[in-house]
């Protein structure tokens, strides 16, 4: 491996002094920056709507190919690379990492806000319930983690099998050559690290909305705009005492105990809520999202107006897009020692079929609460308070203050872990993919993507977020197409090295 | 009793040698897990057995038939063995306490092993090979009636385990490095020590574990 690309540190800089000129925008003119993400809004429905469906849908279809073709025996790693996590484990970790915040925020708020606002048809309907339930499915399904597996593949390939540094640029080998260490690489890296401090600040700021709410209900705190910006000061100083002093190790107990905590919200919802309409639920938005998956796909308003898909579908490709590299990068850190096909499947399939079970379980029971009270006020109070909805959602349960609490705790801790691991990310990101990150970069990163989440919530908060990812992630969808082109290279280099020499175990052996 | 907590990566002392614990599993009985540094066996056992040591500076063990002693003197280099005794893992980094890993790249802030980990210079401890003068031998507890030859490296022909991964196996296609011409070459029998490739060659086993002069490619059985 060349050291020349951890020379200078020109990634940083530039990608640096991009977002502070941001952020500097945001805090002296806001109004100026709310109206010109604005219009960025408006022009991507008219003019970029088609170019995230079509990358996304190709994603898709890339990964289901990449399953079933011969590249799926190539194992990530050297050929006697052991998995180093048992598979449960496993799946549970990028399950927690590929959702985190957002499937907590969004798993009530969404369906109902579909329910009440459907994308055709009439509101506060059965039909418009089974509209809503398919649409989330879509949204959370098959598409996100086929961005996911796209990226995280192509990272862990070159990573691992052809020993580059563990930055973007170095899935352009195959294309570029020594050029991934040039201007090209860097500027490939530039807006990797601009989308992930977009994509990250969209959770956090979610997230700091989400931990507010919990507080309001539970402690009576005002749900403020203030309050959110003192959670996301309280968690920047939290994160960087835990850079400088080695409480890392903390932080995976703390994520380990999220996970287990959301797994146990689920069970019990799915005890004491309506059983049998969950399974319900879950079985006939499956077939209704399987069949009706290219439509959705493709789904614009030639004709009319396409707020709903801007603001929904659209956003969501955008931010798991922008997302996308921070989700990678810790997909591939837990993969190594997997075969392709084994990455497919652990990465496409199984948490497509877990969000599926999540969102029949926490949507359809919400929409059951909704639907059979026939209390369309409630569903119209959800909708105006996202951020409480799971909160408001809890208190028409039984146990509720229980769940209000575990609920509480998951959020809080996501979002502390997520911040954290970002600030590590965007420090081997922006580093030349160096798995040492220096704690000053790693500490510069976590006060930028603080101080970019509190701009987005100051700027006017949900929308904000949502309109600076479409924005900050469209360079990143064409450079993600062109990496299938360009993992598809490289793939197939390995399966030649691997027909004709095999690779050497000899050396490595016995280290492991 | 024994109060002491024993926890994934200790090194201790059972049966009087060096040990490293590499899990611990509650619910078995024998449920510390053990792996013998100087020739990588694994033992099961429970914690009233071990008795823990903490690896310093200047202490000397066999590690995998090859001796090492700890040293501080300079940075990691490609290829040198190192003991993580300090670990800092960042939030995506899995090693854990005492893992003993393999150099692959050295950066400013730290090292990548082989195992894809960034560990940072003042997180493990070198390990040289050899004993150094002035380093102290921790591989027996006690090391009264230790034969003083049990603190020498062991060559290859003594590996305990003769199904060792490195070791030639049949199948094992090899390539000669030393060799103008293209020469590739299959393990066909093995007597003892001696081993027999296609092409009516005959060489030892140490012979043909010397990378100069041979490398191996791939194992006709594997996949």
């Amino acid at each position: 491996m060349s050291s020349k690309n951890r020379t200078g540190n020109s990634v940083f800089i530039i990608s640096l002094i991009l977002t502070v000129t941001f952020i500097i925008w945001g805090v002296f003119f806001t109004d100026n920056l709310a109206r010109v993400t604005n219009t960025i809004y408006n022009g991507s429905i008219d003019y970029l709507g088609w170019v995230y469906l079509g990358a996304t849908l190709f994603f898709v279809i890339f990964s289901i190919y990449l399953l079933f073709s011969k590249y799926g025996d190539i194992r990530l790693g050297k050929k006697t690379d052991k998995p180093s996590f048992k598979t449960a484990s496993w799946l549970a970790m990028l399950f927690g990492a590929g959702m985190g915040i957002g499937i907590v925020y969004w798993s009530v708020a969404e369906p109902v806000t579909h329910y009440t606002t459907p994308p055709y048809g009439e509101g506060y309907s059965q039909e418009a319930a089974n509209t809503a339930m398919k649409y989330t499915f879509f949204h959370w399904g098959l598409d996100p983690w086929a961005i996911y597996t796209v990226i995280g593949l192509a990272l862990a390939f070159f990573q691992y099998n052809k020993k580059l540094p563990a930055a973007i640029s170095s899935a352009f080998h195959p294309i570029l050559g020594d050029r991934i260490y040039g201007p090209i690489g860097k500027t490939i890296d530039v807006l990797s690290v601009f989308a992930t401090v977009f994509g990250i600040a969209t959770s956090l700021g979610l997230g700091a909305m989400q931990v507010t709410a919990g507080m309001h209900d539970i402690f009576g705190v005002p749900n403020e705009l203030f309050v959110q910006l003192i959670v996301i000061a309280v968690a920047t100083v939290l994160f960087i005492i835990s850079i400088n002093t080695g409480l890392e190790k903390g932080i995976q107990y703390l994520s380990n105990t999220a996970m287990i905590l959301s797994f146990t919200i689920m069970l019990l919802i799915l005890i004491v809520g309506p059983t049998t309409t969950i399974m319900k639920v879950l079985f006939n938005t499956t077939g209704l999202y399987i069949s009706d998956f290219v439509h959705m796909s493709l789904r614009l308003k030639p004709y009319g107006e396409g707020e709903w898909i801007a603001s929904w579908t659209l956003f969501y490709w955008a931010w798991w897009i922008a997302w996308a590299p921070f989700v990678g990068m810790f997909i591939a850190r837990v993969s190594k020692g997997r075969t392709v096909r084994e990455f497919v499947i652990g990465v496409l399939i199984v948490p497509t079929l877990g969000t599926c079970f999540w969102m029949s379980i926490f949507g359809g029971s919400a929409l059951d609460i909704v639907q059979n009270t026939g209390n369309n006020e409630l569903a119209t109070f959800i909708t105006e308070n996202v951020s409480l909805s799971i909160f408001t959602f809890f208190d028409y349960l039984p146990l509720s203050s229980l769940l209000s609490i575990l609920g509480f705790a998951v959020v809080s801790i996501y979002y502390i872990t997520v911040a954290d691991t970002a600030t590590f990310v965007l420090g081997m990101l922006s580093e030349g993919g160096t798995l040492n990150p220096s704690n000053k970069i790693k500490m510069t990163w976590g006060v930028i993507q603080s101080a970019v989440a509190a701009v987005l919530l100051l700027a006017g908060g949900l929308n904000v977020l949502q309109t600076a990812s479409i924005a900050a992630a469209l360079p990143f969808a064409v450079i993600m197409l062109v990496m299938c082109y360009s993992l598809l290279k490289g793939l197939k280099s390995e399966v030649e090295l691997q027909r004709g020499h095999k690779r050497s175990t000899q050396h490595s052996g016995k280290t492991n | 009793m024994k109060l002491f907590q024993v926890r994934k990566g200790h090194f201790v002392y059972y049966n009087n040698e060096l040990h490293r614990v590499y899990g611990v599993k509650p619910m078995y009985k024998k449920s510390v897990h053990l792996i013998r540094l100087r020739d990588l066996t694994q033992v099961l056992t429970n914690a009233t057995g071990v008795e823990r040591y903490k690896p310093k500076e200047l202490d000397s063990f066999i590690y995998n038939n090859k001796a090492y002693t700890l040293s501080k003197d300079r940075k990691a280099e490609e290829g040198d063995h190192i003991l993580i005794h300090h670990p800092m893992p960042d939030s995506l980094d899995t090693y854990s306490l005492n893992e003993i890993e393999v150099v692959e790249t050295v950066e400013k802030q730290g090292v990548t092993t082989t195992n894809s980990h960034g560990v940072k210079h003042n997180e493990y401890l070198l390990m040289v090979p050899g004993r150094v003068n002035g380093s102290s031998p921790i591989d027996y507890q006690n090391f009264e009636g230790i034969p003083a030859e049990n603190l020498d490296d062991i060559g290859p022909h003594h590996f305990t385990n003769p199904n060792s991964e490195q070791l030639p196996t049949l199948g094992d296609i090899y390539i000669q490095k030393d060799s103008n011409e293209s020469f590739e070459t299959m393990v066909i029998a093995i007597k003892g020590q001696t081993v027999y490739l296609g092409g009516g060659l005959e060489v030892s086993q140490e012979e043909l574990m010397k990378t100069d002069k041979w490398e191996f490619l791939y194992n006709l059985l594997d996949k």
